[in-house]
């Protein structure tokens, strides 16, 4: 399907960018689920910082071939990182992990949440602007602290990417530690996390646009067909 | 051919149906837009039963893994997707289907004599499906099924000495549970949609003894040609069906955009909460029905007092019930109906569109006095119908239909 068309859906019709501009302060985030380079770099973000900790429940590693054009070898290899007495996870089992719930509440203070649906229940905004907004804050525990989520007890685990930003008397963000990545190349990358967990939340998202197109043009063909029948039948009523 | 249907018909009377209530059975010609949306209504109602009988394929009506069972038919079922965005998209859409239904009655008062038991069974009809939709809304167990049921159960408990037992009666256990959801899943699949199914045949039968009201509100059948036949009749089929198989084309079109372009209607239709699975031990910042709840939602609000706001919101739609009573004018079509009755009905459709949007935010004080004044204004509609009515200046109706092109 025409990648221009559904990318134009869906920034037209994603309903996710409406919640951006009600959020108020929630930063815009470009969602492109036609872009699987973002959705395939997301997944290794997603992988190697984020599984640990957090689950994607209700998905399925086997997706990821179809829908993302992982192959089931690298998925094997690199994605799952779980095993059941064992044996290594299988391929059509939903994404969980091995954390143990009590001695995890114990370190953290909550069991942290499944991110399937995050993306749905909150906003891709909301994920990227959480991701984005850990400053220094040696009060808390994790030694940071989150503009959007205050006190949150996550600590930063990207702060090696984005470094260490500091908040001033004015309320605003500055580095005060330089990580692997600048700031531009650390949005770049959560975008594409986002981009990711955005495709998680529904990936029906990938066929809904480009085949409600032809459903659309089905319909309006056969609404205009019934139209000149009901012309013709209705030709001798005055 | 014929021979076969001889054969069919010595044994039931299929032929003789078919003329009875399609091909002999007269309906005005001059239908307006507004005749769409009982065939619609129709329509809808078979939808919603096929994807429902799908979607209940995969469910699983259990507070441990119904959450889990409605993301597996949105994932891992073939098409489960469109099913439950079509069934989805479906509710919202059969609401305002019926609310326009209704409005095209109070419009041309369809339900005055000799429509009175029509509108009755309409009226069940539309009570039984808010209690199949609020079910409904109960069985994907998110956040938002959760303590949306939990409000509406526990308006219950303000009536008084039995509420609270009533309550906990309906819920099956002390707070919304996997009781609740299993009861609820009986009634939403199988008890309402046959109730459903028997008021809509009541309705249906009703309408094809009376025949159908018209925009003119003129009695097609006190001016019949030689043969019997209505003057401004014309055979349902194939005048009706091509025009609603139009009509069906153009809703489809509406419809089907929606559900493949905007399936969370802004959180209007799938609330951003109700992603989140239920939490017995956290509560939702807002806790809003669905849009199509919100009017009445918005009256019960609008009374500071719990049974009170009950006993209003009950009212609000048990006054409906009364219309056929309430108006005593002789006249049926607002065409035909004094200036005060258009403005009382715009004033009423104002205040109901007013009392949707107030039910679906967060009381300040503003939107509390709007309610307050919108509330007045859905009940005065009723009171002053009832006293303007009885002799109301209304102009001459015409013998035959007038027909627009």
């Amino acid at each position: 399907m025409n990648k221009k068309y559904l990318i134009f859906f869906i920034l037209i019709f994603s309903t996710h960018l409406t919640h951006a501009a009600s959020g108020g302060q929630l930063k815009p985030v470009q969602i492109d689920l036609g872009n699987k380079a973002s959705l395939q770099r997301g997944a290794q973000i997603f992988f190697n910082n984020c599984a640990g900790c957090h689950t994607l429940q209700y998905h399925r590693y086997s997706k990821f071939v179809g829908d993302l054009g992982i192959s089931e070898d690298m998925i094997k290899s690199n994605l799952i990182l779980t095993t059941s007495k064992g044996e290594k996870t299988k391929l059509g089992s939903t994404i969980v992990n091995a954390i143990n719930h009590d001695s995890i509440k114990e370190g953290f203070g909550v069991v942290p949440p499944d991110l399937t649906l995050t993306a749905r229940s909150r906003g891709p905004e909301w994920i990227y602007t959480f991701l984005t907004s850990f400053y220094e804050d040696n009060k808390r525990p994790m030694g940071v602290n989150n503009v959007l989520y205050p006190n949150v007890n996550m600590p930063h685990v990207l702060w090696y990417k984005e470094g260490l930003k500091e908040m001033d008397q004015n309320n605003i963000l500055t580095v005060k530690v330089e990580g692997q990545l600048t700031q531009k190349e650390y949005e770049q990358e959560i975008t594409d996390l986002v981009n990711f967990l955005t495709y998680v939340s529904e990936p029906a998202q990938l066929e809904r646009y480009s085949l409600g197109l032809w459903v659309m043009l089905f319909l309006v063909i056969f609404a205009f067909i019934t139209y000149l029948l009901k012309i013709e039948y209705w030709r001798d009523i005055k | 051919m014929s021979k076969f249907m001889a054969w069919i018909d010595e044994r039931l009377p299929v032929s003789h149906f078919v003329k009875n209530h399609l091909s002999e059975y007269y309906a005005p010609k001059n239908f307006n837009f507004f005749y769409f949306f009982g065939s619609l209504a129709l329509f809808v109602f078979i939808m919603q039963i096929i994807t429902g009988i799908f979607l209940t394929i995969n469910y699983k009506p259990d507070a441990a893994s119904a959450f889990a069972s409605v993301e597996y038919i949105m994932r891992d079922v073939e098409w489960g997707w469109l099913i439950r965005y079509m069934h989805s998209t479906g509710a919202s859409f059969f609401f305002i289907i019926i609310y326009l239904h209704m409005l095209r009655a109070l419009m041309y008062g369809s339900y005055k004599k000799p429509r009175e038991l029509l509108w009755l069974f309409g009226m069940f009809i539309f009570v039984l499906l808010m209690a199949e939709a609020f079910m409904g809304y109960l069985l994907p167990w998110g956040q938002m099924s959760y303590w949306g049921a939990q409000v509406i159960i526990s308006l219950f408990g303000a009536i008084p000495f039995v509420g609270e037992s009533l309550a906990l009666w309906i819920r099956g256990d002390y707070v919304i549970s996997d009781a609740t959801l299993n009861r609820f899943f009986a009634f939403h699949v199988i008890a309402l949609p046959l109730l459903l199914f028997a008021v809509i045949y009541l309705h249906i039968a009703a309408l094809h003894t009376v025949g159908s009201n018209n925009p003119d509100g003129v009695e097609i059948k006190q001016n019949k040609d030689k043969d019997g036949k209505p003057v401004d009749g014309i055979p349902f089929h194939p005048y009706y069906t091509v025009k609603d198989i139009f009509g069906l084309a153009v809703f489809l079109t509406i419809f089907m955009f929606v559900v493949f372009f905007l399936p969370e209607f802004g959180g209007f239709f799938l609330e951003k909460d109700n992603f989140v699975p239920a939490d017995p031990l956290k509560t939702p910042e807002h806790i809003v029905p669905v849009w199509y709840f919100t009017p009445f939602y918005a009256i019960l609000r609008a009374i500071p007092d719990k049974l009170g706001g009950v006993l209003a919101m009950g009212l609000a739609i048990f006054v409906l019930f009364l219309m056929p009573w309430l108006d005593r004018c002789k006249v049926k079509s607002i065409r035909y109906r004094s200036l005060t009755y258009k403005i009382l009905l715009i004033s009423f459709v104002i205040s109901f569109i007013g009392l949707g949007y107030i039910g679906m935010k967060a009381p300040t004080p503003i939107l509390t006095i709007l309610g307050r004044l919108f509330t007045l204004v859905y009940f005065g509609f009723f009171v002053l119908l009832y006293l303007t009515s009885k002799n109301e200046k209304t102009k001459p109706v015409p013998e035959r239909v007038t027909m627009y092109e």
